[in-house]
């Protein structure tokens, strides 16, 4: 496909809007899609998969329910944008030059227009989650943008559903700016098309006492790239990352996260299963940066993977950075096998051989399944867990 | 009636057993006692079907069907079961999930109606309570965090729950002391039927005393080289296996 990206036609998007796409497409012109070259993207080729796609620019297909009441599409705030929108909007991530690893989101910045803002006011207490669902359709490029700012002191859930068919490219750019004291939950369930490219760019501000709750569950695309920036700007601010990656095939999937401990006293931890069969390839890059006014931080990072074919793939890139001198920061990342020993144990139990092996992938998921705290998520993923293992065992002769 | 004819195994190409025969009538308790080396793990693994452990002649028929042939699943449907010496931790798993998955695997493939998560339940609750196992522990991960007794009385409780019909007790008496050995081994003697045969293999005389075995055969150098009744086992405590090793080393 074509990367130079052409601007799109005189629309109503107002002078900033347009000014964001001018600089978004001069910046992308001058880097282009990020090679393995860079650092930041040496085990996933994102180049590699585009080229052989034949897509052309959509507005994506989204679809809410739920809790919708504080949701807006982005091109209805043209006419008389929000400050605080355009502040979002414009906002060049901190860190940003230092990774080089912005340039799909400057892309994504060429196209914008397309995309939603969910606005939570101060103080409010979400009984249900608003949920988003995104469809990819066949031999399309979609920029959804999304802004999500959680009010101080609310409490909200948001669930995403990704699907799709055939290739398209889901390029998305996701800001959230969680305020004092709120409590911001957001789930992800990408089961997009096997032969479609999903990059996502999220980016968060956790300000005092707030909480960013994720968990990222991946099993679709062709390839995908789960790339996270998070601030904890105030005091006693917490993030909890965490994922379960199960993949198969060809396919890529790259979670490379960056949390920045900018004041005293915040939580962050992660924690990602990753489950690869056959060709599959997995790549964990997470770094915790701990700025030197961060004293009392406390980091935790863990990946950990399990390897079901001598031809999968798991690239772990765990970092500490840390210029505080009082903190407690740890990181561990393991790739392994099924245990054999356990197989045994479990055969010798009467459990078949595909049974077993499916037991010990749903024993070796639940620690992170289990620390999901909105049951509607729960349930969906060990469904989605159950129902891919189920895949995997070898079809049963069916008689013609 | 379980017949092991001429067993061959070895591991990594090293003979191990050698020339095994061993007949167990129905509703017999046969013990195996031998010195460190003999061949009395390796025996209870090949048994069950464990990899590495290369069969390279003989047969182990249970009820006329040769064990060796079938994958360790298939003999624990047919009525094989395996004390292990050391149980194997799994986290992760619950041991009600274990148990059931299991009973049903087993039920399933005799032909019996699978017991739904009620059934269980009750059936769980029966069989703890006639071991003396705590409730608690079926709600933790499969042997994780278990004392050296918990896990040999958990090996028990699935024995029971499995209902088979030959069990192999892998030096269960390893790492218990007196009140857990007593425990573990009232729940054997519980389980001991007329259709159901048992082989206890240790090294010590001690649990003999309380799993009154009908023979005991003494292992050596991958085969049997002594064969009679209970009092062989306190002769064998009394005078070690000196006589054994030295004729090898002969």
């Amino acid at each position: 496909m074509n990367y130079i990206l052409s601007l799109l036609p005189e629309d109503n998007v107002s002078d900033w809007g347009q000014a964001l796409r001018v600089h978004g497409r001069d910046v992308f012109e001058q880097t282009g899609l990020p090679t393995p070259k860079l650092e930041r993207f040496k085990y996933t080729n994102i180049p590699a998969r585009l080229k052989k796609m034949d897509l052309e620019f959509a507005d994506s297909d989204v679809s809410i329910d739920g809790d919708t009441g504080f949701v807006r599409k982005l091109m209805e705030h043209m006419e008389e944008a929000p400050d605080w929108l355009k502040q979002m909007a414009q906002q060049i991530p901190a860190g940003a030059q230092q990774y080089q690893d912005m340039m799909l989101w400057d892309a994504a910045n060429a196209y914008f227009r397309d995309g939603l803002t969910l606005d939570i006011p101060a103080n409010y207490e979400g009984d249900k989650p608003l949920n988003i669902t995104i469809t990819g359709h066949a031999d399309t490029h979609f920029v959804p943008r999304t802004f999500f700012v959680a009010g101080a002191n609310s409490n909200f859930t948001v669930i995403e559903y990704h699907m799709g068919s055939g290739e398209y490219w889901n390029n998305r750019v996701t800001q959230i700016h969680v305020k004092e004291g709120a409590r911001f939950r957001h789930y992800r369930m990408q089961e997009n098309s096997d032969r479609s490219v999903y990059t996502q760019n999220t980016h968060i501000i956790v300000e005092e006492g707030g909480t960013y709750e994720a968990f990222v569950m991946t099993v679709g695309a062709g390839l995908s790239r789960n790339q996270v920036h998070v601030e904890l700007k105030g005091a006693e601010a917490a993030c909890y990352l965490n994922g379960i990656n199960l993949l198969k095939g060809d396919q890529v999937g790259d979670t490379t996260i960056t949390v920045e401990h900018r004041a005293e006293s915040c939580i962050s931890k992660q924690n990602y299963r990753s489950v690869l069969e056959e060709q599959s390839t997995g790549v964990f890059q997470g770094k915790v940066h701990v700025h030197k006014i961060a004293q009392k931080t406390d980091g935790y990072q863990l990946s950990n993977s399990l390897l079901l074919s001598e031809r999968a793939t798991m690239n772990t890139k765990p970092e500490l950075e840390i210029y505080a001198d009082d903190v407690k920061c740890s990181h561990g990342a393991t790739s392994g096998k099924l245990d054999a020993e356990a197989l045994f144990y479990l055969r010798s139990r009467g459990i078949d051989e595909d049974d077993a092996r499916a037991l010990l992938i749903e024993a070796f998921l639940s620690e992170v399944v289990d620390e999901i705290s909105c049951d509607e998520m729960g349930e969906q993923v060990r469904h989605v867990v159950s129902r891919w293992l189920e895949a995997l065992k070898p079809q049963e002769d069916i008689d013609l | 009636m379980i017949n092991i004819k001429n067993l061959h195994a070895e591991i990594d190409g090293k003979e191990i057993l050698k020339e095994l025969d061993l007949t167990i009538g129905n509703g017999e308790v046969h013990a195996i006692m031998g010195p460190n080396g003999a061949g009395k793990s390796t025996l209870s693994y090949v048994l069950a079907g464990r990899d590495g452990y290369e069969v390279t002649e003989g047969s182990a028929e249970l009820d006329g069907e040769n064990l060796l042939d079938m994958e360790p699943e298939d003999r624990a449907a047919l009525g094989f079961f395996l004390a292990f010496q050391y149980p194997v931790e799994i986290p992760g798993v619950q041991m009600t999930t274990f148990l059931k998955t299991a009973l049903n695997a087993v039920r399933k493939a005799r032909g019996e109606e699978e017991l739904d998560a009620i059934g269980l339940l009750k059936l769980m609750k029966t069989k703890c309570k006639e071991l003396g196992i705590n409730e608690e522990m079926m709600k933790r991960a499969v042997n994780v965090g278990f004392s050296g007794g918990e896990k040999k009385r958990a090996e028990v409780l699935q024995m029971a729950m499995l209902e088979p019909k030959f069990a192999v007790l892998d030096e269960t008496d390893s790492g218990l002391d007196i009140d857990a050995l007593k425990i573990v081994a009232d729940g054997v003697n519980a389980l001991r039927a007329k259709d159901r045969s048992f082989l206890v293999i240790t090294h010590y005389q001690r649990l003999l005393e309380y799993i009154k075995p009908d023979v005991v055969h003494v292992l050596a150098d991958g085969k049997i080289v002594k064969s009679g009744g209970p009092e062989l086992a306190l002769e064998l405590e009394e005078k070690g296996y000196g006589e054994f090793t030295a004729s090898e080393a002969a």
